[in-house]
């Protein structure tokens, strides 16, 4: 019976890390540095079930299991980079905390910067231009002048 | 100045408004696959109640279907019955998987006493399997053309109509 279940444990297996990102490219880490490291990448990734938390903060069951497949590729000595695409792999640029500055995510933030130039430039000019026409700006004033008020002033002057 | 001046600005609102609107309507628990289109991850899990394992390369020939739930899973409870229907009725023709993680196989086993099984049951001890397909809440099911590739993702509990029209895109 034992053998058969060491047989069966033998023959599982799962979804390796090397089959998507290749062997590790870095050192492997061990001890309280482990510790640190693996706290320091979970915190990059987000939790898939929790609203808004990353894996290092998250106490739900999937979050423990990503942990602990962080903990487990960085004592194998893959690096950060590998990790995320790891998981980016699986999760698309849902699962990184700090999205990547490419596609939809570079058109958030460059739309409100180009639209607060675009209106700087705007401003600039228009302040520009009525500087450049201060005397058309007086001229045109009695124009502007209510006729009433204008007829008032006449009567004044003449008595 | 003042005609061009309008148009960028509204081309500018425009397309933040867009983005913003996009953005803000989305579930933010619903994950885009990056799988779609892809061969399957990698698996070998043995199955709940025997000794013997069962690999993803198996299950081409035939569309198939991955579902992973888990018994801690209301929603599990509510699609467990259209998933056993569905396997007795295409049978031959599609292959169902269940693959359950962040649970025990005696909790499992008691679960499928109860409820019925159909098709093999996979346990993922440590939710490697899981993590590897993007699972992001359970239940979720992943749709396999014959080739063993990802063509569907569906996330919650099925539903018939749901199942069959999932299925549909795996059959093409």
């Amino acid at each position: 019976m034992i053998i058969l279940f060491l047989l069966t444990m033998l023959q599982v297996k799962v979804p390796d890390a090397q089959e998507f990102v290749g062997p590790p490219k870095g050192v492997p880490v061990a001890g309280a540095m482990l510790d640190q490291r693996t706290n320091e990448v979970a915190a990059l990734l987000r939790c898939p079930v929790c609203q808004g938390l990353s894996v290092a903060d998250s106490p739900s069951l999937m979050a423990r299991d990503m942990k602990q497949s962080v903990r487990d590729m960085l004592a194998r000595g893959y690096t950060q980079e590998q990790i995320l695409a790891f998981f980016e792999r699986s999760y698309g640029q849902f699962v990184l905390l700090k999205p990547k500055f490419q596609g939809v995510a570079a058109l958030v933030w460059l739309l409100p910067i180009a639209a607060l130039i675009f209106g700087a430039v705007v401003v600039f000019s228009k302040a520009k231009k009525l500087e450049e026409e201060p005397a058309a700006a007086t001229d045109a004033t009695p124009e502007t002048v209510d006729p009433y008020v204008a007829r008032v002033r006449e009567l004044v002057e003449k008595s | 100045m003042n005609r061009t001046v309008l148009i960028t600005g509204l081309v500018l609102t425009a397309a933040i408004v867009v983005i913003l609107f996009v953005g803000l309507g989305k579930d933010p628990q619903h994950i885009e696959s990056p799988l779609i289109g892809k061969p399957a991850p990698q698996f070998a899990l043995q199955a709940i109640g025997s000794h013997e394992t069962l690999d993803v390369a198996s299950l081409r020939g035939k569309p198939a279907i991955i579902n992973f739930w888990a018994t801690w899973c209301g929603p599990c409870y509510q699609e467990h019955p259209t998933l056993v229907q569905s396997a007795k009725m295409l049978g031959g023709n599609v292959q169902f998987v269940g693959i359950v993680f962040n649970d025990t196989e005696e909790k499992i086993q008691q679960f499928l006493n109860e409820r019925g099984s159909a098709y093999p049951t996979l346990l993922d001890a440590q939710g490697k399997t899981a993590q590897a397909y993007g699972v992001g809440g359970v239940p979720e099911t992943f749709f396999l053309n014959a080739a063993g590739q990802i063509v569907a993702k569906y996330e919650g509990p099925l539903t018939t109509e749901a199942l069959q029209s999932e299925l549909a895109k795996a059959m093409k």
